[in-house]
C-alpha cells in the first residue's frame, strides 16, 4: 500500500506526461520541463524549509524539503499544460504557483490550486506563455485511461464527486446550448471528448488541499467553475476558459468553508495527535 | 556554402499533380461555405486556401477557391460572424496565394558529396507550392420578409456582386435562396440553423458578368473581408455537406508573432527534415501526396497538419523570397508599423533580420471530412515561436573518379545511407520498399552475400 495517493498521482502525471511526448506530437524542450520542476521544489524549500528556518520555527530541518511530493505534482501539472519559450516564463510559473500556497492563505489554508495560478501567472505577466487546449485529441484509448487514473485517486482521496459535478455541469450546459442551437450529437461529443477538458476534471479540480472541505460546499463550488468555463468558452470564445475559471472563483473556498464547516483534508492520518496540528499548519498540498 | 534555388517549374508541375488528385476525389465544394450551382453545373473545385491574419480581435480573411466551371452558374455562400459592409469587403490579389504558398511550402533540398579524396562543399535547395486557387460565384437575388430574411447590404465589389443576409429561421433562409434561384444543396437548413442562432450573417457572392471580359481567362479573384469578432474561427460545416469524401484545406495564419494552433483538434507536425533518395527530385508531388495520406491516416484523420511556422523576414532554405511589406499588406496584415511596401526586401538569408517585419506566418493543411471534423475549425494565438518546415534533403553521393584510401569508407556510408533514406521514403508513404529501392541509383551495388558454407569447405 502507497504512503498516500500523491505518490499514485505522480506516477501517473508522470505517465501522462511520457505518453505525451512519445504519442501526441508534443515538441517540448526538456530544459524547460526541469525549470519548472526546479522551480517547484525550489520555491517549496524556500517557503517550507529556509523561511521558517530564519525565522526559528520549531522542528523545521534545512536541508529537507518538506512535502516534496505535492511540489513535484504541481510542476508535473505545468510541465503536461503549460507551454512557453523561455526559462524566466517556466521559472516564474513555478515559483509563483508553489509561493501561492503560502501567500494565499485563509485560515491556514491556501485556496488557490497552485499549477492553475502558475498558470494564469504566466498567461498575465509574460508574452509568451500558452496553453494548447487541443493536445490531447479526442481519441477514445486516452480518455479511458485518464477516467481510469484519475478514479482511482479520487476514489482514494474522496473526492470523485467534485469531478463528477464539474463534468454534469458542464457537459448539462453544452447540451442545452447545442440543442438551442440545432447542433447535431456529434458536435457536442467532440466538445466532450476533450482529453484537456477531462484531465482538468480529474486532476485539477479535485484538489483537496485546495477546495472546499465539505460535500455540499464542493458541490456548490464545481458547479460554479462549470459554469463559468462554459460561459467564457463559448460566450468570451476564451480558449483556455477552465483555467480562468478556476482561478477566479477560487476565492470562493473560504466563503463556502464559512457556510458548510468541515474537518479539513490531509494527505496523511496525523501519527500522533499531539503533533498534528503543527504538522498540518501549511502541509503541502496537491495540485 | 551556396544556395541556389531550382526545379521550379518541374516541382510546381508535379505539386499540381496533387491538386488535381485531390480535386478528383471528391466532388468538392467550398471549405467555408459552399458553392451553390443555379443550373447544375459540374461543380469542381481543388484544394481550398484561406489567408486569415489577425491581430487582437482584428481579421482580415481572405478565401481563394479553384472553381472552373460556369461562372454565372455560380454563388458562394459564407457565414460571418459580424454585419458586414461594403466598405469592409475587398477583392484581392492571386498572385498573393500564389506567393504565400511558394513561400511556405514543403521543400526539397539538395546537397552534393564533395569528393572525399579532395574536400570541397556545394549545396542547393529546391522547392515545392502547393496547391493554386481562384474564386467564383454568381446569385440572384430579392428579398422576403416573409421568410425572415433581410437584405442587409447589397453592392458590388470587381467582378462580384455581394449580398449580407440576415435571417431568423433556416427554413427560411433556405426557401428564400430556392426562390432565388439558388440550388441549394440537401441538408443545408439544418447547418444553416446553429449559425442564424448564434446570429452569424450570411456572405453571399456571384459574379457581375459585366464585369467579367470575355476575351481574358476567367481566372476569379479572391474574396477579402475584414472584421472585428472574438471568434477566431473557420466555419467549415457548410462546405462539407454535398461533398462526399475528404477535402483539402490550406489555411494560412498571419499574426504580429508566435505560432497559430487549432484548439479543438490535434495540431500535428508533418514529418519532416528526413533524408530521401534523388529519384524523389522526379516524384516529389507524389512523394509529399503519399506521405501526406499516409500521416493523416496514421493520425486518424482528426487532426490539422503544421506544414510550416515561420518569421516571416527570413527563411533558410527559402523557398520563394519572402513577402514584401506591400505584399504582406495585400495577404490582409494589417498592423506593419514601419513598411511603406515600397523598399525593396534584403535577399533571403538563413539569418533573421533586426527589424524586420513583425509578421509570422502558421501554415496549416486540414484535410477534412464530415465525420471526422463535426466542429468548425477554432484557433488561438500562441506565444510559441519554434520555426518549423516541411523539409527532404537529398544528398547526392560522389560519383566521380576517386583514388585515395577514403573511398571505400566513403562508398560503404554513401551505400547506408542510401538504403536508409529508402526506408524512410518506404515507411513515410506507404510504398513498397522493392519499388523504392529499384529506383535508387546506388552507387555501389550490394556485393552479393557469399555463401556461409563456401568457406568451410573450399
Amino acid at each position: 500500500m502507497l504512503k498516500d495517493a500523491r505518490i499514485a498521482q505522480i506516477s501517473f502525471l508522470a505517465l501522462f506526461l511520457l505518453l505525451g511526448i512519445s504519442t501526441r506530437d508534443w515538441t517540448l524542450r526538456p530544459e524547460l520541463l526541469a525549470v519548472l520542476g526546479a522551480s517547484c521544489l525550489g520555491m517549496q524549500w524556500v517557503t517550507r524549509s529556509l523561511l521558517p528556518t530564519l525565522r526559528h520555527q520549531p522542528g523545521v530541518k534545512l536541508w529537507a524539503i518538506p512535502s516534496w511530493e505535492s511540489a513535484l505534482i504541481t510542476g508535473l501539472g505545468l510541465c503536461l499544460l503549460l507551454r512557453g519559450n523561455t526559462v524566466a516564463t517556466m521559472a516564474l510559473a513555478g515559483g509563483a504557483a508553489i509561493a501561492s500556497k503560502t501567500l494565499f492563505q485563509y485560515r491556514d489554508k491556501h485556496f488557490f490550486n497552485p499549477a492553475n495560478f502558475g498558470i494564469i501567472v504566466a498567461l498575465l505577466l509574460t508574452p509568451d506563455a500558452w496553453v494548447s487546449p487541443g493536445q490531447w485529441g479526442t481519441q477514445a484509448w486516452y480518455l479511458m485511461l485518464f477516467v481510469g487514473a484519475g478514479g482511482l485517486v479520487l476514489r482514494w482521496v474522496g473526492r470523485w464527486e467534485t469531478s463528477a459535478v464539474f463534468l454534469a455541469t458542464y457537459a448539462g450546459l453544452e447540451a442545452v446550448r447545442m440543442f438551442a442551437l440545432g447542433w447535431t450529437a456529434d458536435v457536442y461529443l467532440h466538445k466532450l471528448m476533450s482529453g484537456s477538458l477531462l484531465l482538468f476534471a480529474l486532476f485539477m479540480v479535485t484538489d483537496p488541499r485546495s477546495i472546499p472541505n465539505a460535500r455540499q460546499g464542493r458541490f456548490v463550488w464545481a458547479a460554479a467553475v462549470a459554469w463559468l468555463a462554459f460561459l467564457l468558452q463559448e460566450e468570451f470564445f476564451v480558449s483556455t476558459a477552465m483555467f480562468w475559471a478556476l482561478f477566479a472563483l477560487s476565492p470562493l473556498t473560504p466563503v463556502l468553508d464559512r457556510v458548510w464547516p468541515s474537518a479539513r483534508f490531509q494527505w496523511q492520518e496525523p501519527e500522533s495527535c499531539a503533533t498534528a496540528p503543527s504538522l498540518i499548519h501549511g502541509l503541502g498540498s496537491l495540485e | 556554402m551556396i544556395f541556389m534555388c531550382k526545379g521550379w517549374r518541374s516541382l510546381l508541375a508535379s505539386l499540381l499533380a496533387i491538386v488535381m488528385f485531390v480535386g478528383m476525389a471528391p466532388a468538392a465544394l467550398a471549405f467555408c461555405g459552399f458553392y451553390v450551382a443555379q443550373a447544375d453545373a459540374d461543380l469542381f473545385n481543388q484544394a481550398s486556401q484561406v489567408i486569415i491574419a489577425r491581430d487582437g480581435d482584428r481579421t482580415v480573411l481572405t478565401m481563394a477557391n479553384d472553381y472552373e466551371g460556369e461562372l454565372e452558374d455560380f454563388a458562394l455562400v459564407v457565414p460571418v460572424p459580424v454585419l458586414l459592409t461594403e466598405e469592409q469587403v475587398h477583392v484581392g490579389n492571386p498572385d498573393i496565394l500564389k506567393r504565400l504558398d511558394e513561400f511556405s511550402a514543403p521543400r526539397l533540398v539538395e546537397y552534393f558529396d564533395s569528393n572525399p579524396c579532395e574536400p570541397q562543399m556545394l549545396r542547393m535547395p529546391s522547392a515545392v507550392p502547393a496547391p493554386a486557387a481562384a474564386e467564383a460565384d454568381s446569385v440572384g437575388a430579392s428579398s422576403d420578409r416573409s421568410l425572415g430574411v433581410t437584405i442587409e447590404a447589397e453592392f458590388s465589389v470587381g467582378e462580384y456582386d455581394i449580398l449580407i443576409l440576415s435571417a431568423k429561421e433556416s427554413s427560411g433562409l433556405e426557401t428564400w435562396l430556392r426562390q432565388n434561384d439558388y440550388t441549394i444543396p440537401t441538408g443545408a437548413s439544418e447547418v444553416l440553423h446553429p449559425y442564424i442562432r448564434q446570429d452569424f450573417k450570411f456572405f453571399v457572392a456571384k459574379v457581375n458578368l459585366e464585369e467579367i471580359n470575355a476575351d481574358e481567362p476567367q481566372n476569379l479573384r479572391p474574396l477579402m473581408m475584414a472584421y472585428e469578432s472574438p471568434r477566431f474561427m473557420l466555419p467549415i460545416r457548410l462546405g462539407m455537406l454535398n461533398a462526399n469524401g475528404d477535402q483539402d484545406l490550406i489555411i494560412y495564419l498571419l499574426t504580429p508573432s508566435g505560432q497559430v494552433e487549432v484548439t479543438n483538434y490535434r495540431t500535428v507536425k508533418i514529418p519532416s527534415d528526413t533524408d530521401v533518395p534523388a529519384f524523389i527530385e522526379d516524384e516529389f508531388g507524389e512523394f509529399y501526396q503519399a506521405m501526406f495520406q499516409t500521416a493523416y491516416e496514421q493520425a486518424n484523420k482528426e487532426v490539422a497538419f503544421l506544414e510550416y511556422a515561420w518569421d516571416m523576414s527570413w527563411c533558410d532554405p527559402c523557398a520563394a523570397n519572402p513577402l514584401t511589406p506591400a505584399e504582406l499588406r495585400e495577404a490582409g496584415v494589417f498592423w506593419l508599423n514601419s513598411g511603406r511596401g515600397d523598399e525593396p526586401r534584403i535577399a533571403p538569408t538563413p539569418f533573421p533580420q533586426p527589424g524586420a517585419v513583425n509578421a509570422y506566418i502558421t501554415r496549416l493543411h486540414v484535410r477534412y471530412s464530415r465525420d471526422r471534423f463535426p466542429e468548425d475549425l477554432a484557433f488561438q494565438n500562441t506565444g510559441n515561436t519554434q520555426n518549423f518546415q516541411g523539409r527532404y534533403v537529398i544528398r547526392h553521393p560522389y560519383r566521380g573518379e576517386m583514388s585515395c584510401s577514403a573511398a571505400d569508407q566513403y562508398r560503404k556510408a554513401v551505400r547506408e545511407r542510401q538504403e536508409q533514406a529508402g526506408n524512410t521514403v518506404a515507411n513515410l508513404t506507404g510504398w513498397s520498399k522493392t519499388e523504392v529501392y529499384s529506383k535508387i541509383d546506388w552507387l555501389t551495388e550490394r556485393s552479393p552475400r557469399r555463401p556461409w558454407w563456401r568457406d568451410l569447405w573450399n
